[in-house]
């Protein structure tokens, strides 16, 4: 395979068509670079098994039909905001919702349009690009210096594709200054029978003695694709603490790239993914300690069921000078047909002397002893299944750090097992 | 209750039963005794419906239905309990989720409403302070951590929660302290009642000077070899296994 080829004469074109703003320069320099790189392709180690000429395609078709960005309607998201407590910005179908940016008034929070308030996009690799070339708007969430959130902010992320494929661009510029705590939801979500593929750029940057709490839930339509890239910087004694949910999509790559170059630099990040029939979920994460002490800990897991895939690939590099660094990486998987795919794989690059660093993977099927125990206390053998299904997924849920997630993500996880179970009908 | 005849089993073409009869009645407490590989914990599962072992040739009554035809969570809701010489770890299960649904699928088997939540917890506090549990226990991962005297009381709770008809007890005492094996076996015997029936299985005679048994069965090479009284486990205790492995052969 070789890499998907984007339709660069009429990107061009449709990148021509977009306004002259702020972000032009970004744009037209993002295309030339494109122009150069062109797209991830399998032949690529961080690209071996995801596949994105289905997403190039629906790129393409959209370019040439003249790359129409039709609103996805609020409405759509309105089950959400009412749902999860948080201050909602909506960003429909690219678009950054202007109300949204005026009526948003918390204190120690600015919110603006990136074309209002950027001269430069942050590269962001080729994806980001891409991202860049093609981006109507995006958003700069602020946080002022010790400024201490009292609920989080959420970043709704809604598109739908009615009659015509759709591509959206996303990207949000997020600073928490020094002395800060903030948490944030950044919700996916999409409808629509035509195929859509969203691409987000996500770049969080924490000052010294920050703490951010992060969830990221991606609940989009079975058909539907996505590519989305998360940086952040930790600064000196700041606190990443971030989890990440996967329960939709066709075809979905995830990365977060972890930038630990300050002493006391401490990430800790989680993630499931629940896999069914049809759906290919690659999560890639990549750590830099640049120096020591820094810790980053990760654990994900995943559940997949009939002819999923799914694909987890950490990465931890260890700089030449970070001594003291505790890197520890653990991926688990529940494999429940005989179908399923999951690809797994820890990486440790280690150039100095004094760290700490550990992974630790596993695949498996349910506990056999554990089914009996359970069916030997009168538990049916799809309640017993079910029991140890949750309970698996919801290891990852106590370490979500927004505790006012945690009702809202066990229902979900339960109802979304549910459809996994009786689909490979175990 | 319990009737076992010409029981024979074997597990990956291994055979381990080899033609064991047993019959226990209501109200009566078994011991089932035999040196290391003679088929007890085998017994116990093959009762309890383990999958892993196939029962070959031989009958198993309880109650007059044919236990053998019946999945395990069937045999359990019927009213046998099984209580594991190996407790499962399982992290993530709240102890309380699992009596609570351990209850309630017998209560449904039986046509009774799901217990009031008040309800069960009074009763499972009242049990946990019998078998000297902390009642913190009900809101930790089944097991998950429990030291091996606090996994066999809480082998005992789920007994205690589940009333039921026959136990089966896989070596409740081994690894078990004085204090511990004192609190299981006041927890054994308060649950001693005419209508209900409990086999003991074990390896050691130092259970029985708590919980006295009405028989005592000796084990050996997948066949009962000799039944008496609570005396056998004594002349057992003090001769040992040997003696009966020669008298079986002899």
């Amino acid at each position: 395979m070789k890499s998907p080829t984007l339709s660069i004469d009429a990107l061009k074109k449709v990148v021509a068509a977009l306004p002259e703003d702020n972000l032009a320069a970004s744009r037209r320099a993002a295309l030339d670079q494109l122009r150069q790189d062109g797209m991830p392709g399998s032949r690529e180690e961080n690209w071996k098994y995801t596949d994105l000429s289905g997403a190039v395609a629906i790129a393409n078709r959209w370019l040439e039909a003249g790359a129409k960005m039709p609103r996805a309607g609020v409405a759509a998201a309105d089950d959400i905001v009412r749902t999860i407590d948080a201050d909602w910005v909506v960003i429909d179908n690219g678009q950054v919702d202007a109300q949204a940016v005026h009526e948003t008034v918390i204190a120690g929070v600015e919110i603006k349009r990136l074309s209002g308030s950027v001269e430069q996009l942050t590269p962001s690799g080729r994806l980001g690009d891409l991202n860049a070339a093609l981006l109507r708007d995006g958003l700069r969430i602020s946080i002022a210096a010790s400024t201490e959130l009292a609920r989080p902010i959420g970043i709704l992320i809604v598109d739908r594709a009615d009659s015509a494929a759709t591509v959206s661009q996303i990207r949000v510029d997020i600073d928490v200054a020094a002395n800060s705590t903030a948490s944030f939801i950044e919700y996916h979500t999409s409808s629509g029978d035509a195929e859509l593929y969203s691409n987000s750029v996500i770049n969080l940057t924490l000052g010294d003695g920050s703490r951010a709490d992060y969830v990221r839930i991606q609940d989009r339509d079975r058909v539907h694709e996505q590519t989305g890239y998360q940086s952040v910087t930790v600064g000196r004694d700041a606190k990443l603490r971030h989890c990440a949910f996967d329960f939709g999509g066709r075809l979905i790559r995830n990365d977060l790239v972890i930038d630990l170059a300050n002493p006391g630099g401490n990430a800790e990040f989680a993630g499931l993914y629940l896999i069914g029939d049809g759906q290919h979920i690659d999560n890639h994460t990549r750590t830099d300690h640049r120096t020591g002490p820094t810790e980053s800990r990760q654990e994900y897991r995943g559940i997949l069921t009939g002819k999923a895939r799914g694909v987890w690939n950490g990465k931890a590099i260890v700089h030449k000078g970070a001594d003291g660094t505790d890197a520890e990486q653990a991926n688990h998987n529940l494999v429940l047909s005989n179908n399923a795919e999951i690809d797994a794989k820890p990486e440790l690059e280690i150039y100095a002397d004094d760290v700490k660093c550990s992974h630790g993977t596993t695949v498996g099927q349910l506990d056999e002893t554990a089914l009996f125990y359970l069916r030997t206390r009168g538990l049916s053998q799809h309640d017993a299944k079910q029991v140890l299904t949750r309970a698996f997924a919801q290891a990852i849920v106590g370490k979500s750090p927004i505790s006012s997630l945690h009702d809202f993500l066990a229902d979900r996880i339960a109802g979304r097992l549910d459809q996994l179970m009786q689909e490979t009908d175990v | 209750m319990l009737e076992v005849k010409d029981l024979k089993a074997s597990i990956g073409g291994t055979e381990i039963l080899r033609g064991l009869s047993l019959r226990v009645d209501a109200g009566e407490v078994h011991a089932i005794m035999g040196p290391n590989g003679s088929g007890k914990s085998t017994l116990a599962l093959v009762i309890a419906g383990h999958s892993d072992y196939e029962v070959t040739d031989g009958t198993v009554e309880f109650r007059g239905k044919n236990l053998l035809e019946l999945e395990p969570e069937e045999r359990a809701r019927e009213g046998i309990f099984l209580g594991f010489q190996y407790p499962v770890e399982i992290p993530g299960v709240n102890n309380a989720y699992l009596l609570k649904a351990a209850v309630n699928a017998k209560r449904k088997h039986q046509g009774l409403d799901e217990i009031d939540a008040f309800e069960f917890l009074k009763l499972a506090r009242e049990k946990m302070a019998l078998l000297g549990m902390d009642p913190k226990f009900l809101n930790r991962g089944v097991n998950e951590g429990f030291s091996g005297g606090e996994k066999k009381r809480n082998e005992v709770l789920q007994m205690a929660m589940l009333e039921p008809s026959l136990a089966i007890l896989d070596e409740t005492d081994s690894g078990l302290d004085i204090d511990a094996l004192r609190a299981v076996a006041e927890g054994v015997n308060s649950l001693r009642a005419p209508d209900r029936a409990i086999v003991l299985v074990t390896h050691y005679q130092r259970l029985l000077d708590y919980i006295e048994p009405d028989h005592v069965h000796v084990l050996s090479e997948g066949r009962i070899v000799r039944s008496g009284d609570k005396s056998l486990a004594l002349e057992l205790e003090e001769k040992g296994y040997d003696w009966v492995r020669e008298a079986a052969n002899g």
